[in-house]
């Protein structure tokens, strides 16, 4: 007899697999896929509540490889913020769960990333950021550092565009890096963004095993790993599981309570890092980057600011489930604005 | 000396942000609370102020709504156009000027009478004389055309609502006018504008607001919209009138606005909308529909409802944006890369702006795509008359979509994408309803939602959308015939052309011609337009464009036999059109045809 193991709402992981990757073997993309599966799952989200969303790339492709029994929707390149948006203005009750790459977010999606950001769009937004282009066969992208070299093809000389440092700049409210490589970190740092309320960013580097895997590239898997600058340990403690269940750290931690009532203690292990302060949050990334390193951890954290559907003061029950009763004003309305046109 | 009575048209020269516009609607709503039949046509240029703006106030018996062939009234307030504006005024023409400007009026051949229009507005205001001096031509206005005193004064009171001290100055300022006109001016006039017996239901109002009005009617719950002159009044609209119309109990709101970041992004909001199970909207112009036609194929391919409305502005690219066209039909029929076809609601009037408001979103859930409104700035800017809206005749229609597991059970062999009815409309499932969920793409995909390159997959779904969206061609507006007896010469037009036909009509029929016509509502097209086509000897596609866009569409669609019988009639230049620019055009076409 097998013990089947179930979460806290009696379901399977299985229940939150997808279908079969068809990326390289060894692509960290599809760590964070396993990642997202473990985090849903552990975090008792139910599967039909979440709504998974993506652009267009490799990392755009993997919604399909998990949470099977969740809608989703694989939309056009760079524009997946704009179609999250509408859905959520009439179904602020989905969970969005958006995968992105840097291609899609840095380059062709900048804008609506920036405005998605801006307007606190109730989402978890993982960018699986490489540094180049790998279906169109390893072009660099934006986010590539100056100095890398990929596998074949020539030094880039441009400077990168830090997503986590703009996101901190726009006010994001969650904004967080980590590597496919820790899946220990990234799985807290996922389940912690599922439970925030509000845009939740995590910036992932995921090595291009195909194109940017050689030593020379600042994402590949030698090199995040040997300078990866972690700035705290981090553990998710869910609402639903006591406190007490917890190893107590051997140094300093400090915890931050997230919207659902979970709790992310961040257990420090070199400097102190305040992840409420924007300031602190950019001196991390920018001391990190002159020193060629990754800054990995929960950089920067906003628990109060309202999210876009709240800014727009929308009823309580989801647009798309009003009644036509609610939707079509009455007959005796149109009459009355019919006289008011004519008496005035 | 006989007077037109009802029959005539004024041109008035002003400069934009003057402050004209509320004189000019003063005018054209006093003459219409009298019963004349009026209409008016703001020609205004891409700028905030200074730049030169015309306002054309047309009276007719006859029900012309057209600018006129000439200018019987030409007032002149604006120096940049003063010589242009002269040179273009026809001998016998009345001038009112404001002598303030003081650029000399010479024209002997002419009725010359001029006003100190911003002296004796100093007089009220000297902080609001550049504004005020607008209303002393309301005053001769009223003096020249016997404009009723009442009338006058209920349209000031409504152009103010509210505001005491603005209307009691205006009001002042056009009773001086109308004063020093009659003490100085040794003109008797030729122009009357008679009272007529007013339909009290009827009222002025602009398309824009009608189809916003029509959105919200319609149950509009997310409008993403960015700003672009001619269509950003219908996102104003909806914004402005949807907290008076629609409130849920809870005092929160039932359609979420978004000002987006561009009009990309606005087209893929109401994707978003729609395929989480709302009713998206956006309103953009030809730049706008350009910019979207990525997202438009995506509708297209992955079967997700949604609304976009286009208010046309002339192109190509900026164009003139602040004038009239119907250039974007064929842009709209196919937007998109790859085979592609969309619905098409082309409204003609005001009522038709307002109900396909609303249809819109029936048949985009219908029809599980992107529908259009199509639309154009004459219609959609200036103001038209209405007897009212009427209500919606029928309940929502929100297509096949699956809402419980038991209407899952009862449909065998489920599948996103497969038609078990044989309509070519598949059942959908919802996000959040846990039932059967796919991932949507716009990647080739099967009749389950999944993946696949295979060309018969491929091919079959293809010809699938292909017989869905045919499949709307009866179900969408009927054209609207207005047959003679003698079927010679028939016209197929469409939108705001609708206000200029009967003219070109009643021009043509002068000649001994006998002429039916056809509006075109909808595409794709509805049989009936083919049955006209069929009907008639000859028949002439008339159109604001240069290419003769619609004649387009039917070369390709109708069969090869009726081809020879059917001639283009396509010219624009930024302006309503005219009537006798276009009977001619189709005279001359007529002839060659002959020949």
């Amino acid at each position: 007899m097998s013990i089947l193991k179930l979460n806290v709402i009696d379901l399977e992981k299985s229940e939150y697999k997808g279908g079969k990757s068809s990326l390289c073997p060894g692509c960290g993309h599809d760590q964070i896929s396993n990642v997202i599966i473990q985090a849903a799952w552990e975090n008792g989200i139910k599967p039909e509540g979440i709504a998974k969303m993506s652009g267009i790339g490799c990392s755009s492709k993997t919604p399909a490889y998990f949470l099977g029994k969740s809608h989703g929707f694989n939309t056009v390149h760079g524009r997946m913020p704009s179609v999250t948006t509408g859905a959520n203005m009439v179904n602020k009750d989905l969970s969005f769960l958006a995968v992105s790459g840097d291609g899609d977010t840095a380059s062709i999606g900048i804008g609506q990333f920036i405005h998605a950001i801006r307007r606190n769009l109730d989402m978890v937004y993982i960018i699986e950021n490489n540094g180049v282009y790998g279906l169109t066969k390893g072009q660099y992208s934006a986010t590539v550092e100056k100095g890398s070299k990929k596998k074949k093809g020539t030094m880039n000389e441009q400077s990168p565009i830090d997503l986590c440092a703009m996101a901190v700049n726009l006010g994001c409210s969650f904004v967080a890096r980590s590597f496919s490589g820790s899946k220990k970190q990234l799985t807290a740092l996922l389940r912690a963004a599922m439970s925030h309320k509000g845009m939740a960013i995590i910036d992932v580097i995921s090595p291009c095993v195909t194109f940017a895997n050689n030593d020379e590239s600042y994402k590949s898997y030698n090199y995040v790993k040997e300078n990866d600058e972690v700035l705290h340990i981090v553990d998710y403690i869910a609402h639903f599981s006591p406190i007490e269940a917890v190893e107590v750290p051997a140094g300093e931690f400090k915890e931050i309570k997230l919207f659902d009532g979970s709790t992310l203690r961040l257990e420090t292990v070199g400097n102190e890092h305040d992840p409420t302060d924007p300031v602190e949050a950019l001196r991390a990334i920018h001391e990190a980057d002159r020193e060629s390193r990754h800054v990995t951890g929960l950089l920067y954290y906003n628990p109060d600011k309202k999210t876009a559907t709240e800014t727009l003061g929308l009823t309580n029950t989801p647009l798309m489930a009003l009644p036509e009763s609610e939707l079509r004003p009455s007959k005796q309305s149109l009459k009355e604005l019919n006289d008011g046109f004519r008496t005035n | 000396m006989a007077i037109r009575v009802n029959d005539f048209t004024i041109n008035i020269a002003t400069a934009n942000g003057t402050g004209s516009q509320s004189a000019n609607l003063i005018i054209l709503h006093s003459m219409y609370e009298m019963g004349v039949p009026v209409s008016g046509k703001n020609l205004f240029p891409s700028n905030i102020s200074g730049l030169p703006t015309w306002f054309i106030i047309r009276a007719s018996d006859a029900g012309y709504q057209a600018p006129g062939d000439n200018t019987h009234i030409q007032v002149m307030m604006n120096k940049d156009t003063w010589e242009k504006d002269l040179n273009n005024t026809e001998p016998g023409t009345v001038i009112i000027y404001n002598q303030d400007v003081k650029l000399p009026v010479e024209r002997d051949d002419c009725v010359v009478l001029p006003m100190p229009m911003t002296k004796m507005a100093r007089s009220i205001s000297p902080k609001m004389a550049k504004l005020m001096a607008n209303m002393y031509y309301v005053g001769a206005m009223a003096h020249i055309l016997k404009i009723d005193q009442r009338a006058i004064e209920t349209a000031v009171s409504n152009q103010f609502g509210g505001k005491e001290k603005a209307i009691e100055w205006n009001l002042q300022a056009i009773a001086e006018g109308k004063a020093y006109a009659e003490e100085n001016w040794n003109y008797e006039s030729e122009y009357m504008a008679e009272a007529r017996e007013k339909d009290p239901n009827t009222f002025l109002i602009e398309g824009n607001e009608a189809t916003a009005l029509g959105a919200i009617y319609g149950g509009i719950n997310m409008l993403s919209w960015y700003p672009i002159t001619p269509s950003s009044s219908v996102a104003e609209s909806i914004i402005s009138w949807i907290p008076k119309l629609r409130e849920a109990e809870d005092g929160g709101a039932t359609c979420a606005v978004v000002q987006a970041e561009d009009e990309l992004a606005a087209a893929g909001m109401v994707l978003g909308a729609g395929w989480a199970g709302g009713r998206g909207m956006t309103c953009t112009s030809g730049p706008g529909i350009s910019l979207m036609s990525e997202f438009i194929g995506l509708f297209y391919f992955a079967e997700v409802p949604g609304v976009i409305w286009d208010v046309n502005r002339v192109g190509p690219s900026t164009g003139l944006p602040t004038r009239t066209q119907q250039g974007d039909l064929s842009m709209l029929y196919e937007a998109s890369h790859g085979d592609t076809q969309h619905i098409v609601l082309i409204p003609g009037t005001v009522d038709e702006c307002f109900e396909f408001g609303w249809r819109a979103f029936d048949y985009a859930d219908r029809f599980q795509t992107m529908v259009f409104g199509f639309g154009d700035l004459d219609l959609g800017m200036n103001r038209w008359s209405t007897a009212g809206f009427e209500y919606p005749d029928i309940p929502m229609d929100r297509g096949k979509v699956i809402r419980s597991q038991e209407q899952m059970d009862a449909i065998t062999n489920y599948g996103r994408y497969r038609d078990v009815d044989g309509d070519g409309i598949a059942y959908r499932t919802l996000p959040g309803s846990g039932l059967d969920p796919i991932l949507y793409r716009g990647t080739g995909h099967d009749e389950d939602g999944i993946y696949s390159e295979d060309p018969q997959v491929y091919h079959s779904t293809m010809e699938r959308l292909k017989r869905k969206i045919d499949g709307a061609r009866d179900l969408l507006p009927a054209p609207i015939i207005r047959e003679e007896d003698e079927k010679s010469l028939g016209i197929i037009f469409y939108g705001s052309m609708e206000n200029t036909i009967v003219e070109i009509d009643d021009m043509l029929e002068e000649t001994g011609l006998s002429v039916s016509t056809c509006r075109v509502r909808a595409l794709p097209y509805h049989s009936d337009v083919k049955s006209f086509i069929e009907e008639h000897d000859k028949i002439v596609v008339l159109e604001i464009n240069r290419d003769g866009q619609l004649f387009g569409i039917l070369r390709k669609e109708l069969p090869v036999e009726l081809l020879t019988k059917i001639q283009s009639v396509a010219y624009s230049d930024g302006l309503p059109p005219r009537a006798r620019v276009y009977a001619d055009l189709i005279l001359e076409t007529m002839k060659e045809g002959e020949l």
